[in-house]
């Protein structure tokens, strides 16, 4: 009775669009286009409610450590933070982490933690800005800070610092909290700062029978090394050094030109450009010889279907890289790897180091209870469970640099990155997107082999240091 | 049978319509019209005409975002007739403008007439000719960065087989362009579309006609194809040059400009005025100058339509010219 019934109804339907109008076919193929949207709708499904990444850190590292009491009167109201970040999928999970303890011994303080990608993080929070909608608290690179600092839209915490007497300023690396000062003021707290490294694949040193980079190498060490390394040819290319210095990074000038007494800028007041002084020349030239002459180092072609960096994906012998590359090649690079110290060159060993803070926008109405998260987020126990603990590195407080050698999670050569950030880094990197993309189109003609480094060199000096003098005023 | 020259002569124009009193049906219809429209209406003037309105004003003043904007005038057009990156971008953006279109017309209009044939699977070539264009623009950017690869991407592999030693694609200052043409050529998928339903459209009995007055194939697809096809050439030559001059996501992806900013397009530059270097005014302005530079190009096409492009059913003056 049952089936007679549903075919009744069956029937019924169908004589009813067909009635309106409608053939078997068009009866058909409406039928079998709602039940394709189903079949997709079903697909796109999330196939539970908790789609989170599994933490490969304990919440209880927490539990041993001596959080401080900030010198601010707890909110007698709950009251919300909105916390900006900008991390990777697991280390989100330590953030949560962070944000749950730190509930807890807040009860009135309720986190609203956003993630937004790198890649586009300055414009979403600069946008932000404009439209006076920041968030509480914000992550800042390096290379941001002076563009939020300048146009005042970041609250110095120069008064805060000085209200809470276990805020030890000489607790934090040399070089970290120069990025954040201005005018004598401090805005930011950073948490990290680390230096770049030489990055090397063990397995690749062990084919080639070449020994490991060491301590004492120097930097033509380093170029025989990687002409010896590179072999082959077409997708299975290995070669010797990732990448070599351009013109369209700044950034590379304390570790590539520095160590030959050369400059890209007059650094620290950026106004005139050094690029294309002999001294610059022919460390480029120097540098230049491992692609032109030796088939060392990836071409802009050779780069071109690279889904990852030559390094990570195991063609590169050799790499420079900041500290902070170690979560993501313990993360994705399957083979063997360890760090050094970036070589030294003719007039000494120099490398650049950078670092990331934390910033409580002026726009706030929460910035006693932004200080409060602030001042337990970047103490020593907030580096620890956050940078040190977790293997991540480089905090920027020297207490918590114990935690990180002590990490399971750390690299090997975790200890070398306190004795470069200690003796060897300088924060003297130019940022300037202008300068860069206007040197970098320059340098492309080098590299395509239509003009020499020389004249290329001397076609970006005329050409940015117009750009350059802007700085002066 | 010859035939002579004829003119149509125009008829009389059109009467001028008089505004007649609308009745209350009318009334009716004009509000139902007007709510019908109201969501698009309110979408357009809080998120396109605002921000358009918004952005012209900007365009006169230096407005770095973090800061309040200050009032420069024309200070913005004045340092962009200056700006040397505003010619190149100008260059290159027409360079790929003029070629996609040119040549995505060409290859549409020609694999139109090769799927519009009476052969087995076609159904099958219509849907694989159609199935680039749906493809997602950043599998489309890596998938022709593997092809153009200069070392071993597909075209150089085989023309290395004839024994040409390819170009340097993506990564040549003179060959970087003409990439990323035959890139957007390769994705013309939507456009073929269009002139198979124009193709369709063509009334059987003028190909009978010409065929009775023995017109070969070429005299067929000169004078009744191309004109029968010209208001569908027309349209996509014009939406083809409006969307090609504002290309801009899957340069960003291949190439970012490079090498040596051969392929930085306008769009790309006025990304990088607004959201790398902050300096919103600027871009706005440059914003508004390929609005007009569009808008121009667009009306001269419209005027040369005039001369080539015909509308059936409309009497106009025209020569008729038949071959003996």
């Amino acid at each position: 009775m049952e089936y007679q019934y549903e075919d009744d109804a069956i029937r019924g339907l169908e004589r009813e669009l067909m009635r309106q109008g409608y053939s078997r076919r068009d009866v058909i193929k409406l039928a079998g286009a709602l039940g394709l949207t189903g079949l997709l709708s079903a697909c796109g499904l999330s196939t539970g409610q908790n789609t989170a990444t599994k933490s490969p850190y304990s919440i209880s590292d927490g539990s041993s450590l001596q959080w401080p009491r900030t010198i601010v009167a707890e909110p007698t109201s709950p009251i919300q933070l909105s916390v900006a970040h900008s991390w990777d999928a697991i280390f989100w999970t330590r953030q949560v982490q962070f944000d749950t303890l730190f509930m807890k011994r807040h009860p009135n303080i309720i986190i609203k933690a956003e993630n937004t990608p790198f890649s586009n993080y300055i414009q979403k929070y600069i946008a932000q800005a404009a439209g006076g909608t920041l968030p509480d608290i914000i992550y800042c690179q390096y290379a941001w800070a002076q563009q939020l600092i300048q146009p005042e839209v970041i609250e110095p915490l120069d008064d805060y610092i000085s209200r809470q007497p276990d805020f030890n300023l000489g607790d934090f690396t040399k070089p970290s909290l120069d990025f954040y000062r201005r005018d004598g003021k401090l805005y930011g707290i950073v948490y990290d700062c680390g230096p770049r490294m030489l990055f090397y694949n063990k397995q690749l040193f062990d084919q080639a029978g070449v020994k490991y980079p060491t301590n004492d190498w120097t930097l033509e060490d380093l170029k025989q090394a990687a002409t010896k390394l590179a072999s082959g040819k077409g997708r299975t290319k290995i070669f010797g050094l990732l990448s070599l210095p351009t013109s369209g990074d700044a950034s590379m000038a304390p570790g590539y030109l520095f160590p030959f007494g050369a400059r890209y800028v007059n650094e620290p007041q950026e106004t005139k450009s050094y690029i294309d002084q002999p001294e610059a020349v022919s460390a480029m030239e120097w540098w230049w010889e491992l692609m032109f002459k030796y088939n060392a180092v990836p071409t802009p072609a050779e780069q071109l279907t690279l889904l990852q960096d030559a390094f990570t994906s195991g063609r590169s012998a050799m790499m420079m890289a900041g500290s902070w590359s170690t979560p993501g090649l313990t993360q994705n690079a399957h083979f063997k790897w360890d760090m050094a110290l970036w070589p030294q060159g003719p007039k000494g060993r120099i490398i650049d180091t950078a670092g990331s803070a934390y910033m409580i926008p002026k726009s706030t109405e929460n910035k006693n209870v932004a200080w409060i998260y602030l001042n337990e987020y970047l103490s020593p126990a907030g580096q620890s469970f956050m940078w040190g603990m977790t293997g991540r590195g480089s905090p920027a407080r020297k207490s918590a640099w114990p935690s990180y050698f002590a990490s399971k999670f750390a690299p090997r050569g975790a200890r070398l990155v306190y004795e470069a950030l200690n003796n060897y880094a300088t924060n003297q990197i130019m940022y300037q997107p202008r300068v860069t993309d206007t040197a970098g189109p320059v340098w492309d003609r080098v590299v395509a082999g239509d003009i020499t480094i020389a004249d290329g060199l001397h076609q970006i000096t005329q050409q940015i240091d117009p750009i350059l003098a802007l700085n002066a005023s | 049978m010859q035939l002579t020259t004829e003119k149509v002569a125009l008829l009389s124009k059109p009467a001028p319509r008089r505004r007649s009193k609308l009745g209350r049906l009318e009334r009716r219809e004009e509000r139902m019209f007007y709510l019908f429209i109201l969501p698009w209406l309110i979408g357009f003037i809080f998120f396109g005409g605002g921000p358009i309105i918004a952005s012209a004003v900007m365009s006169f003043t230096n407005w770095q975002l973090l800061a309040g904007p200050k009032w420069t005038g024309l200070g913005n057009y004045v340092q962009l007739f200056q700006d040397p990156l505003f010619y190149l971008t100008l260059k290159n953006t027409l360079y790929y403008g003029g070629g996609t279109v040119v040549i995505g017309v060409m290859t549409s209009f020609l694999q139109a007439l090769l799927l519009n044939q009476r052969v087995h699977g076609q159904a099958f070539f219509r849907t694989v000719f159609y199935l680039p264009s749906v493809i997602a623009g950043i599998a489309t950017a890596f998938l022709w960065l593997n092809i153009f690869h200069p070392d071993f991407g597909l075209i150089n592999t085989v023309l290395g087989v004839f024994g040409i030693q390819g170009p340097g694609w993506v990564t040549s200052e003179y060959w970087v362009i003409p990439s990323l043409i035959i890139m957007s050529t390769w994705s013309g998928g939507s456009t073929m579309i269009i002139y198979l339903a124009g193709l369709q459209n063509i009334p059987a009995h003028l190909y009978e006609a010409a065929s009775i007055d023995g017109a070969g194939w070429w005299s067929k697809f000169w004078n009744v194809t191309v004109p029968m096809m010209s208001p569908v050439i027309f349209f996509n030559v014009v939406t083809g040059f409006i969307g090609s001059l504002q290309a801009f996501t899957l340069i960003l992806i291949m190439t970012n400009g490079a090498p040596a900013n051969a392929s930085l397009v306008y769009g790309l530059y006025i990304y990088r005025q607004a959201f790398q270097y902050f300096n919103i005014g600027y871009a706005s302005a440059l914003a508004w100058v390929l609005f007009v530079i569009i808008m121009v190009i667009t009306l001269v096409q419209l005027y040369l339509a005039k001369h080539w492009v015909y509308y059936e059913g409309e009497i106009q003056r025209r020569e008729i010219r038949y071959e003996a």
